[in-house]
């Protein structure tokens, strides 16, 4: 049975000449899962709210929807509202009561269910979801993971015939989004729920979707399983293939033009690779099969890995013996604390949530004091400097959310009141502006509203807000959280060009891609303290789990490959 | 226009219920105070009178089946103004809730002016505790926003800075001020007397003054900011300007 | 302790409240405010143990002198002359006493709220008047969900704010100010920007279709219906005593109280049962478990 027929759809927002999507043609089966990739702004989102008649955008669309057989305008609200849930990006906004049992309640009410079948399908969707411990509580003691889980929950509970989430994980770390994907994965496979998804996180989505549709520019490119599509993107070098799993990248580069399918997960990307290997070595029995190689394994690091983080530049921002709770009775969440940190580093400090990474952040900015030890930047305490001495031409901080920093109309007027306190000329402050412009290219986004801009221009904007106080030092707080491929190198290329020019750069991050691929120096939190720090090589090639898709599918026949590059450039000398 | 017959049916309803209100029910709670209550008649008439004016407001609103933008901007609006509230805490009386209610009712109209302030002034009782003063606080509050949005939403004062800040500074210091102490009067004397009153107002006098100076300040800062960004939702997401 | 009446069914909880406050404002009998008072103070101690004690003791006790001391300045009536203020007005016994009594009155009520405070938390009021106001009580539940969620953002957006060098914390009043507002308008377009995915959400869900139902997760049961039981029985009784004029005492011109009869004290029996009825409750269930822990 058809889920969703989409004929010929077309759809353009007021005022645009462009068409937003452009001659959709798609079915979707009943019970199936499939997600749907592409850059910000390929028109994914708007086609999900297309399939939903009261989230559908303002605008003059074109051609026939099918929900069931039957056109969508024609099915009455109420079974809309009922058979098609929709779980959308934030998870805070989406939460309208103050109490979890309410919460799951709420669409329930909507639809007039009375008392006994709301108890009874809240009970069940609580126990399903593993709800029952924080049944009672108030929503804003929930972590992010606990809410988008609720919001899942909230619209299991009216049983629904398909589910349709626009990048439910993009403002989750890691562990949250593994854990709500396998909610998913569950519902689909336990319940038949037809899932339609967007998602950027292609690595842990591809593995458990039983199609993958392509889009660009408001079309569908590929529409196939996934490891067909991602093959039709390669043959096509389409420059989203660049956003693809590790493994189907390697494969793509090293041996693509072969018959055998591209690989999808780590686990198939080791077993091609122990194939090709045994088929291009002259002695298979030692290469072949999956045992650790002994002398690889006992060898040194690669020393091309990079240098000692030791240098003789002069050091930027140091910790000596930190410690920091945040009140008297609390438990410390900084425990003896050590770090230095020179100029002109790319410093990134991954692990998990809650081990006191942001609260290290919040230190160096001064915002918060250690209660023993020491916290320098350029030798002097951060917390007794006057806010001029020490954000105007020193520090920077990009915080996560850049919208806690737009305070103006436009882009425009905003850069401007960044230079409002400072005694320059309107000419030079004009020149400021426009130089700051030029190089996070928002020359077409300056009179457009903040929040009107996608996600990682925001960040761009919110970067040159900051970038116009000259620092020298840049904090960033999870940068990526929430951008796609192509707006992740982008960052990347400002923040390599910032970096070559002098300034230091401490991240934080979930991502150990990116930290991989672009950082100078990595080192791992854990429970208030850094674990391990080491140049970025030598601390991926020495960790097994916390490492990068890459290195994780090689690290039994080579430790040093930490990035695909590396990875592929091995790959074709190893024969 | 459908818009339109429904805003007048509307008004018809509230008008009926207001005149229910003012030629039965009232005359007949001052009955009831005067010959049952005897010591407490002032304060119990009061406050019946009180909780009165705000049952039609919250009638009409239920009947007419609002939507959850309305409801949304309504719900976010007082609770702007009571998080502003709880983040004034270090300075006693010097709060921008006023402020922030008229900004409601100039932007959204008289109706949701008045919901915003009479829900602001129950909802920061959940965080502050509520108390006897709960139904004063949301009456002057709603009241407020009521007038603002009679006054200044498409009327004749416009949105001009200065007229708002002249309008909130006397609205809080003679309509707040005003009738939050004579609440708070009545409620431990039994006989009403023009010394005890101006006793009060006296001893009240800079309380009301900081407060009145706290709205002129955040009205003279904040109205034009907020104003815009109302405008810019309002036609943003075509949100339904509540109905007056 | 831990208080059990708060577990009763919301309508309990906030019929109770409803019954004893307005008694409590209405009843100037001695006798009648003595016992509001006692168990005001009773019930405030057993729900908050000795933060309720200095509570009571620091701004209480304060508060019923001043209030008590503000009637006799303002109000000169009644016989009982005691002596002439020095602009010629007299203070008189009658005065007095009602000052005190509104004072007594007045402190009550304040402990009762809150006892109330305790008791009678958002869900459950919201449980009360969803079923009247759906729409309003939708409101007060986004209210009390948003606004712990802004005083959150706002400590944010000001940490942000600070570390591009606009600190509210530092600099001159005028700029202070300037910061403190630049964080205020930040805040209000967050709320109103993220507040339309909110919206778009309770559509999604259904939200506008017609008959709407209200659920709920607290049942009423049998234990509730006894209390119920028990507490219009006593109401009834305080309210019979109010119309025989047992309950009213006259202080003007001169102090003037019906007689004690045994039926005055079966309405004074009646008003302390209904007063200490969380108490008695708490007290019973303590006694029970007790009794269990012993046996096993």
């Amino acid at each position: 049975m058809e889920t969703y027929r989409i004929e010929e759809l077309n759809f353009t927002f007021p005022l645009q000449e462009s068409k937003t999507l452009s001659h959709i043609n798609l079915t979707i089966q009943s019970g199936e899962f499939v997600a749907i990739c592409g850059k910000s702004g390929s028109g994914k989102s708007t086609l999900l709210r297309q399939l939903k008649s009261i989230l559908a955008p303002h605008g003059e669309p074109s051609g026939r929807i099918l929900f069931c057989g039957q056109p969508l305008e024609e099915v009455d609200p109420r079974t809309q509202a009922a058979q098609i849930g929709f779980v959308l990006q934030n998870p805070d906004n989406q939460i309208v009561t103050d109490k979890v049992w309410h919460e799951l309640a709420f669409g329930l009410e909507n639809l007039g269910f009375d008392q006994r079948t709301i108890r009874l399908r809240v009970a069940e969707m609580a126990s399903f979801f593993g709800i029952q411990s924080w049944f009672h509580r108030d929503v804003s003691e929930l972590s992010g993971g606990q809410k988008q889980l609720l919001n899942l929950a909230s619209i299991m509970a009216m049983h629904p015939a398909v589910l349709i989430l626009d990048e439910p994980t993009s403002q989750l770390d890691p562990i949250a989004a593994a854990e709500f994907l396998a909610a998913l994965t569950k519902i689909n496979r336990e319940l038949g729920t037809t899932i339609i998804m967007t998602e950027h996180r292609l690595e842990e989505v591809l593995p458990i979707t039983d199609r993958l549709i392509l889009m660009d520019e408001g079309a569908v490119l590929a529409d196939a399983p996934p490891a067909q599509a991602g093959e039709a993107l390669f043959r096509m070098q389409h420059p989203m293939s660049a956003s693809m799993p590790s493994p189907m990248q390697i494969y793509a580069e090293v041996d693509g033009a072969s018959a055998s399918a591209y690989p999808v997960t780590v686990k198939e990307g080791r077993q091609w690779l122990n194939d090709f290997l045994s088929s291009r070595t002259a002695a298979p029995d030692t290469m072949a099969g999956d045992c650790p190689q002994l002398s690889s394994r006992t060898a040194a690091p690669d020393t091309a890995a990079g240098e000692p983080p030791q240098s003789s530049k002069q050091v930027a921002i140091t910790f000596k013996d930190v410690w920091f709770k945040y009140d008297k009775h609390g438990p410390d969440v900084l425990k003896d604390l050590s770090l230095e940190i020179r100029e002109g580093q790319f410093y990134c400090v991954v692990g998990g949530n809650g081990t006191g990474k942001t609260t290290a952040l919040s230190l160096i900015s001064g915002i918060r004091q250690p209660y023993r030890g020491k916290v320098l930047i350029g030798g002097k305490n951060p917390a007794k400097m006057k806010a001029n001495e020490l954000f105007i031409n020193h520090l920077g901080v990009l915080p996560q959310n850049p919208q806690t920093l737009f305070v103006k109309k436009t882009v425009e007027q905003d850069l401007h009141d960044m230079l409002a306190d400072t005694a320059l000329s309107k000419e030079e402050k004009s020149a400021k502006v426009a130089a700051i412009v030029q190089f996070a290219e928002l020359e077409h986004l300056l009179s457009m509203h903040p929040y009107d801009l996608s996600g990682g221009e925001q960040q761009r904007a919110a970067l040159a807000k900051v970038l116009l106080l000259e620092p020298r030092i840049l904090l960033l707080d999870e940068p990526t959280k929430g951008l796609d491929g192509f707006f992740k190198e982008k960052l990347a290329a400002f923040l390599k060009k910032l970096n070559d020019s002098g300034v230091t750069i401490v991240m934080i991050s979930h991502d150990i891609e990116f930290c991989a691929r672009h950082g100078e120096v990595c080192a791992l939190f854990f429970d208030g303290g850094i674990i391990a720090s080491d140049s970025a090589g030598r601390f991926f090639s020495g960790n097994s789990f916390y490492t990068t898709a890459a290195n994780r599918m090689v690290r039994h026949v080579w430790s040093g490959g930490i990035t695909i590059e590396d990875v592929i450039e091995r790959c074709q000398t190893s024969s | 226009m459908p818009d339109k017959q429904l805003t007048e049916r509307h008004w018809s309803k509230r008008m009926l219920l207001a005149s229910v209100l003012i030629l039965l029910v009232i005359p007949a709670t001052i009955m009831l105070g005067v010959f049952v209550l005897n010591d407490r008649k002032y304060y119990f008439i009061s406050l019946l009178i009180v909780l009165y004016t705000m049952i039609p407001f919250a009638l009409v609103f239920e009947k007419r089946k609002p939507q959850a933008r309305e409801l949304i901007v309504i719900a976010v609006m007082a609770s702007i103004a009571v998080a502003g509230r709880a983040a004034f805490f270090m300075l006693p009386q010097f709060k921008p809730v006023v402020a922030i209610v008229i900004i409601a009712g100039v932007s959204l109209g008289a109706e949701a002016g008045f919901l915003v302030g009479a829900v602001a002034g129950f909802v920061s009782n959940f965080f502050f505790g509520q108390g006897p003063w709960t139904p004063w606080q949301m009456f002057c509050f709603g009241i407020i926003g009521y007038l603002a949005g009679i006054l200044f939403h498409k009327g004749a004062l416009g949105r001009r800075r200065l007229t708002l800040c002249l309008f909130g500074g006397l609205a809080t210091f003679v309509i707040y001020g005003g009738i939050i102490n004579i609440g708070s009067l009545l409620m431990f004397t039994s006989h009403f007397s023009w010394e005890a009153l101006l006793a009060t107002y006296a001893s009240g006098f800079w309380f009301d003054m900081v407060h009145a100076i706290a709205t002129v300040v955040f009205l003279f800062f904040l109205s034009r900011p907020m104003l815009e960004k109302l405008d810019r939702i309002k036609i943003k997401y075509g949100l339904i300007r509540a109905q007056d | 302790m831990k208080d059990h009446f708060s577990t009763f069914h919301p309508i309990v909880n906030f019929g109770y409240f409803a019954a004893i406050l307005i008694f409590s404002m209405v009843f100037m009998h001695p006798v009648f405010q003595c016992i509001a008072l006692v168990s005001a103070v009773v019930y405030s101690i057993m729900l908050k143990g000795r933060g309720a004690v200095r509570f009571n003791l620091l701004y209480m006790v304060p508060l019923l002198l001043l209030t008590a001391a503000m009637n006799p300045a303002f109000n000169h009536e009644g016989v009982t002359i005691l002596f002439y203020l020095s602009n010629g007005n007299p203070i008189t016994l009658e005065s007095i006493l009602f000052g005190a009594a509104a004072a007594c009155m007045f402190v009550t009520i304040i402990i009762w709220f809150s006892c109330y405070n305790a008791v009678m938390t958002s869900d459950k009021f919201i449980y009360i008047f969803g079923k009247i106001w759906p729409a309003l009580s939708l409101i007060f539940s986004m209210a009390l969900r948003f606004v712990p969620r802004y005083l959150t953002q706002i400590r944010i957006i000001s940490g942000a704010q600070k570390c591009i060098g606009r600190d509210v914390t530092q600099g001159n009043i005028w700029r202070r100010a300037r910061n403190g507002i630049a964080i205020v308008s930040i805040m209000t377009t967050w709320a109103l920007e993220n507040a339309i995915e909110t919206a778009d959400s309770m559509k999604s869900r259904g939200y506008g279709l017609p008959n709407r139902s209200s659920f709920s997760i607290f049942r009423f049961d049998s234990r509730d219906m006894i209390v119920s039981a028990a507490m219009l029985g006593c109401m009834s009784v305080v309210l019979i005593g109010a119309a025989m004029g047992e309950n009213t005492i006259r202080f003007f011109p001169s102090v003037k109280m019906i007689e004690l009869t045994p039926f005055s004290v079966v309405v004074y029996g009646s008003y302390l049962m209904l007063c200490m009825m969380p108490v008695i409750i708490t007290m019973v269930e303590e006694i029970k478990w007790k009794r269990i822990e012993s046996r096993s």
